[in-house]
């Protein structure tokens, strides 16, 4: 805070112009970084419209309050593109964001540098509307909390100041809901027997006595109003009050009384007492929807009443539509940067993306080519900063051997912005200058893991890197078409899904490639891998490799990779190994001869507690609501036993599966037109078998490459369910 | 920060009863002295109240879970399994204690209390995954909590973090610090241990003997790192050390005998391994008697510090618990909105509703000893008891479910289980619709939940009704969800309607449910 303060006073005493400017050099490090709570909202997004419709583009990093839900969920090199995005989905549903940095880069010719105005966004998901939205509920990782602290991160700030968001789907849930809510007040209008709801039961005496009395108040009461607005008296309201229980009040320029201290349930005694008995008395809510107060009120006719109704709508109109407005709020701004199709760029934005989109948007969509496709239809251009590093030679030579952090990266990729000392001219490389932009108030200096800071180092690295592509910024005079470069296309929409890289997302064209400069680990073949977990727990990834090496040949496993401590991928080098894994053991467990109790696997299997699937049974682990911490609990907890894909216990898993609809087929969008017709060809052969069970199938088509993992479920109906996520290798 | 300007404040003693009442707010920085304090004031009070605050509950769920709360109809084991998960599932930030007096010397009864609020989170002190791995919140009670003035950074930076009892033995098994080892006296040995320890003999004479020699005169750099290298040492502290190797707590036995026997100078320590067994034997060297006391010292500090570490907050519990004093909780659901802008004050109410519920119930001070069989026995009838319901039907207010909250007793023969249904918003529609669908939904006979069951199995009523599939199972399926995460994570668990004690769908469809759902 002092710091702060400090800053605050210094940049005072440096400036007397309204609009504070300091090079990011000049600094010490972190640049002034605006921060933006619910308290200067308003203002900052007024200002921020205007720079973001400026910019070139806008770089952007959100702080969570956690990243994986258990140590298992992590994001493994092993995993497929289906399992990588499964895990992002469920870290992106249940943690919140807290922090989003938002920095737009615009190019100064005039400066020959850009100017970012790196934003600070504190949110928090505060409840304002009867959305009933998950995002009310999150999760909090510890480590992750405990680590937001260590970088100084102001929870105060958060929960007291954050500014609320509501996703556009909760949005059109709420409005909805609205407009469900003034159909019920019309149909009240119009006295329909419908709009009753439900029979109020006179359950007691004293609910036929309260009517009762309240018929008779009402009746004297309006009597009294109609006598004395036709003149024969003046309102001499101190003298008839004293007369009559109810306190007469003006709401809308006409008498009405307002009902207070009553209970909910005599409320509705009374609604019904006027609904029956006083065709010129209506019963309003005024002032607000939960705070207000119920008022009943006089009109003197038919059109009088239905004009008082109407104002009462519109009021509540223009309420609803300012409490959505509020409580939209800090989506303004990622609807601002959707809407101005601008470029995004990110570090490392995998989860970053799928935050965005639960959190702004709606529910994650169940695969990633679907998410791909509608991530793409609202950003246009997406710039990875981590892949482009990846690419760029002069990047990975400055980087090798150094943590590939954003933060040491902004320091070796930037280190004329992110250091104080001049040394730019000295240094062969062309530098791009970056100039920080911040009015005064409200700014503090950033620092690392603080979301408009690493926004703003995020976006330095990507206006160097494009330097470095040779996108030369000087020549470059129409800002807006900096996506459309020809050589930023090879990048462009390209992000990586798994912390190290081996897989890439293509967001154009919804499809998952393969790094072909990842070469670290033997290749990835899905049908050959089978999960096991709930072994004894002192077993060591050597030992387990050497058990599997014994028991089905010393080159049958390929790769052994532990989820935690409970649970190991182990990927067979043939196919048929899998199979003859399960055999093995269905064996085991039904002999008990002298030969088997020597059998290497059964070291595997001490304990009993051990059990095993194939690869779609670890997709359908990761793709689980629930989120238990170790692997074997989970599995458990799930009710997953043996998952043995071999044919003959296939029909065994069939019953009970027409819940399942049709809808899960949409998957295919994203297969070449050859493939979808040799999928339909089996489907048919599938359709004239009369077992009609799911089955695996494997085939090739004329390239000689093969498509595994794709299973088919067939229904009595005829409808049918294919994995979508086709994974070709040669 | 405002917290600790308090605290000092209150640390002078009692703080008498009254609206400027200061409650001491603890947080690990003066975590140690709070407690010795506390231990003090319970040893001189007479009741403990208990008050806490928590990241959230099921009760303001949104439709997710909302159904884990507990409600009227859930029949105490039920009741317990959800308040079970709840406990799993969300977080406690503040743990109010306030040991309270009631002095019996004026004629007034006069209540002196002693409030102490506790900041907890649940910290990862010893990278063990522990306390827990991560927890829930919801942003309403967050915002309830904010509303008290509750200083969130305070409690995440400075929180006092704990283990419950099981987790304290499973840290200390898995705790790699250095311990001093004993050793138990019937070591006996074998011809492979002799040898063994013969070994270990020569191979930490030699040693010894080679650092004693080069304390005397100084060794160029080069030529210590190549005797290191050679002779495997390494430093402790700024001492030398050497690490024997070791594979069970016999061999640790062994070598403890021989070292002892060696030498004066030459501590031996246990490197526990991850598991838990002996991993090595760590032989520090010391220089003197004098610098083998402070080594020992040292060893002790980082045990007790090890030790608080571990047990964190768990102190506080055990010392309430072992005070055997009556302790005073009241369900803190209804106390929570009251704007009042301090922290831990919750507390304060309950002590204060006590003394007054106290008075309500004619008990007279005298009757407030310290000793535990002379309570007054009108209290007696209330202490251990429960209210296990904290939430009503707030949300059917309308009385549409007044059927249920009237119901003095049934018998959960009677209940069934239904899901399955959409688009149905209250109990009221439900019913209507349900009376309208099939007749075996009167209500009002004799067996009609049996009878139900096997209308719904049959699937002999029209299902158009109902928006989507209604199912319905006993009594012990809707225990079963409660048991079992599995079900518990999703809106619809899919049981097969026909028997619904036992048969549970195949797992690809429930499975299909999940996905779908999102």
């Amino acid at each position: 805070m002092r710091k702060q303060c400090l800053f605050r006073a210094i940049c005072k005493t440096l400036t007397l112009r309204p609009r504070h400017l300091c090079t990011a050099a000049a600094s010490g490090g972190g640049a002034a970084v605006k921060r933006v709570t619910r308290e200067n909202f308003a203002a900052a997004m007024e200002e921020l419209r205007r720079l973001v419709r400026a910019s070139d583009f806008v770089s952007v990093d959100l702080e969570m309050t956690g990243l994986m839900s258990a140590p298992w969920r992590e994001a493994f090199d092993f995993d497929g593109p289906d399992v990588g995005y499964l895990k992002v989905k469920d870290s992106a549903e249940r943690f919140a964001v807290l922090q989003f940095g938002v920095c737009p880069f615009r190019w100064e010719p005039s400066k020959d540098s850009f100017i970012a105005h790196p934003h600070n966004f504190y949110i928090f998901p505060r409840k304002e509307l009867p959305v009933d939205g998950s995002s009310y509920e999150f999760l909090c990782q510890t480590s992750s909390m405990d680590f937001l602290a260590k970088h100084q991160f102001d929870f105060n700030t958060c929960i007291y100041e954050g500014i609320s968001y509501i996703s556009r789907a909760q949005e059109a849930e709420v409005r909805s809901l609205y407009s469900t809510l003034e159909d019920k007040f019309r149909k009240y209008l119009c006295y329909s027997e419908e709009a009753v709801d439900g029979d109020i039961s006179f359950s007691s005496t004293s609910d036929v006595f309260f009517t009762e009395r309240m018929k008779i108040q009402f009746s004297e009461w309006r009597d009294w109003i109609a006598q004395s607005s036709s003149g024969e008296n003046n309102f001499d309201r101190s003298s008839e009050d004293s007369k009559l229980k109810l306190q007469t009040d003006f709401y809308k320029m006409r008498p009405a009384v307002v009902l207070d201290g009553f209970s909910s349930h005599q409320l509705r005694l009374i609604k019904l007492v006027i609904r029956k008995h006083f065709n010129d008395l209506a019963l309003v809510h005024t002032d607000g929807e939960i705070s207000g107060k119920k008022k009943v009120v006089y009109t003197d006719s038919e059109n009088d009443k239905a004009l008082l109704m109407e104002e009462v709508l519109e009021d509540l109109r223009k309420e609803r539509e300012a409490k959505v407005q509020s409580a939209v709020a800090f989506r303004h701004v990622v609807d601002l940067i959707a809407s101005e199709q601008k470029l995004v760029v990110g570090h490392n934005c995998f989860l970053d993306v799928a935050h965005i989109y639960s959190k702004f948007f709606g529910p994650l969509p169940p695969t990633i080519a679907e998410f791909s496709n509608r991530v793409h239809k609202i950003f246009p251009h997406i710039i990875d900063t981590k892949h482009l590093l990846k690419t760029d030679l002069i990047s990975q030579n400055l980087m090798k051997r150094n943590s590939k952090s954003l933060s040491s990266a902004f320091a070796l990729i930037c280190p004329h912005v992110a250091s104080d000392s001049k040394i730019t001219l000295s240094v062969p490389r062309q530098y791009v200058k970056v100039e920080v932009q911040t009015d005064e108030a409200g700014s503090n200096s950033g620092a690392k893991h603080e979301a408009g800071y690493d926004a703003f180092m995020t976006g330095c690295i990507f206006a160097q890197s494009c330097s470095q592509l040779g996108i030369d910024f000087k020549l470059h005079s129409a800002p807006a078409n900096l996506a459309e470069h020809e050589k930023l296309q090879n990048h462009m929409n390209l992000i990586h899904t798994t912390r190290c890289g081996s897989t890439i997302l293509n967001l154009s064209t919804d499809t998952v490639i393969l790094d072909p400069s990842y070469s670290k680990y033997p290749k990835l073949v899905l049908k050959n891998i089978v999960v096991i977990w709930g072994f004894p727990s002192n077993l060591k990834p050597v030992e387990l490799k050497d058990y599997m090496r014994k028991s089905f040949g010393w080159d049958s496993v390929t790769m052994i990779c532990f989820l935690d401590k409970t649970a190991a991928l182990v990927q067979f080098s043939k196919e048929e190994l899998v199979a003859e894994f399960f055999k093995v053991r269905n064996s085991l467990e039904k002999s008990n001869n002298v030969v088997s109790v020597l059998h290497p696997l059964l070291k595997v299997l001490e304990g009993g507690n051990t059990r095993a699937g194939d690869y779609e049974t670890y997709k359908r682990i990761c793709g689980s609501r629930i989120s238990k911490a170790l692997f074997a609990d989970q599995a458990e907890a799930m009710g997953i036993e043996w998952e043995v894909v071999a044919p003959e216990t296939e029909k065994e898993l069939n019953a009970g599966e027409s819940g399942r609809s049709a809808d899960e087929i949409d998957g295919e969008k994203g297969l070449e037109s050859d493939r979808v017709s040799s999928i339909e060809r089996i489907l048919n052969s599938l359709m004239s078998d009369e077992s009609r069970h799911k089955k695996r199938i494997v085939f090739r088509d004329s390239n000689g490459m093969s498509y595994v993992g794709n299973l088919i479920r067939l229904y009595s109906d005829g409808t049918c369910m294919s994995y979508p996520n086709l994974q070709g290798f040669k | 920060m405002h917290g600790l300007a308090k605290s000092k404040q209150a640390s002078r003693g009692a703080v008498k009863m009254g609206k400027e009442a200061v409650v001491k707010q603890v947080t690990k920085r003066n975590f140690q002295e709070a407690v010795q304090e506390l231990k003090q004031r319970i040893f001189e009070s007479d009741f403990i109240s208990i008050s806490t605050k928590k990241t959230g509950s099921f009760s303001s769920s949104s439709s997710q879970s909302r159904w884990r709360r507990v409600l009227p109809i859930d029949t105490p084991q039920t009741a317990y399994l959800k308040a079970k998960a709840a406990a799993e599932t969300f977080e406690l930030f503040q743990f109010s204690v306030c040991p309270f007096r009631i002095n019996s010397s004026s004629s007034s009864s006069k209540v002196v209390a002693f409030p102490y609020n506790f900041h907890l989170f649940p910290r990862d002190e010893m990278n063990l995954n522990m306390p827990s791995y991560g927890f829930t919140c919801h942003t309403s009670h967050l915002m309830s909590m904010a509303q008290e003035g509750f200083d969130f950074n305070v409690c995440i930076n400075d929180g006092i973090s704990y283990l419950s009892r099981v987790q304290e033995c499973k840290a200390k098994f898995q705790s790699t610090i250095p311990r001093i080892c004993s050793i138990t006296s019937s070591v006996s040995s074998s011809m492979a241990d002799s040898l063994f320890m013969e070994r270990i003999k020569s191979r930490v004479q030699n040693w010894r003997n080679v650092h004693k020699c080069s304390n005397k005169n100084k060794d160029d750099p080069l030529v210590t790192s190549l005797r290191k290298l050679i002779l495997g040492g390494e430093v402790y502290g700024s001492r030398p050390c050497l690490n024997i190797d070791v594979c069970s707590d016999h061999q640790v036995q062994l070598a403890v005998k021989v070292l002892c026997l060696l030498s004066d100078d030459i501590v031996p320590l246990i490197i526990p391994g991850k598991g838990g067994g002996p991993m090595a034997v760590k032989v520090v060297l010391t220089s003197s008697s004098e610098d083998k006391n402070v080594l020992l010292r040292e060893l002790q500090n980082l045990e007790e510090e090890q030790n608080r570490l571990i047990r964190g907050f768990g102190t506080v519990i055990d010392v309430i618990s072992s005070s055997h004093k009556p302790i005073v909780v009241y369900n803190p659901l209804d106390a929570e909105d009251t704007g009042i802008k301090n922290q831990g004050h919750n507390v304060l109410r309950i002590t204060r509703m006590f003394a007054q519920l106290s008075s309500v119930l004619k008990i007279t001070p005298a009757a407030y000893e310290p000793e535990m069989d002379d309570r007054s026995a009108s209290l007696n009838s209330y202490s251990n008891i429960f209210h296990p319901f904290r939430t009503v039907l707030q949300d059917q207010i309308d009385g549409e479910v007044a059927q249920i909250c009237n119901m003095e007793k049934m018998s959960t023969e009677n209940l069934v289980f239904l899901w399955g249904f959409r688009g149905v918003v209250s109990a009221g529609v439900l019913k209507q619709k349900l009376q309208g669908a099939h007749n075996v939904f009167d209500f009002e006979c004799e067996d009609s939940a049996k009878a139900l069951l096997e209308v719904v199995g049959r699937g002999e009523f029209g299902l158009g009704v109902l928006e989507d599939g209604l199912k319905a199972a006993g009594y012990e399926a809707y225990t079963k969800t409660t048991t079992e995460y599995r079900l518990a994570v999703e809106d619809c668990p899919v049981l097969h309607s026909r028997s619904p004690t036992k048969e549970v769908a195949p797992l690809p469809s429930r499975i299909a449910r999940e996905t779908k759902d999102d």
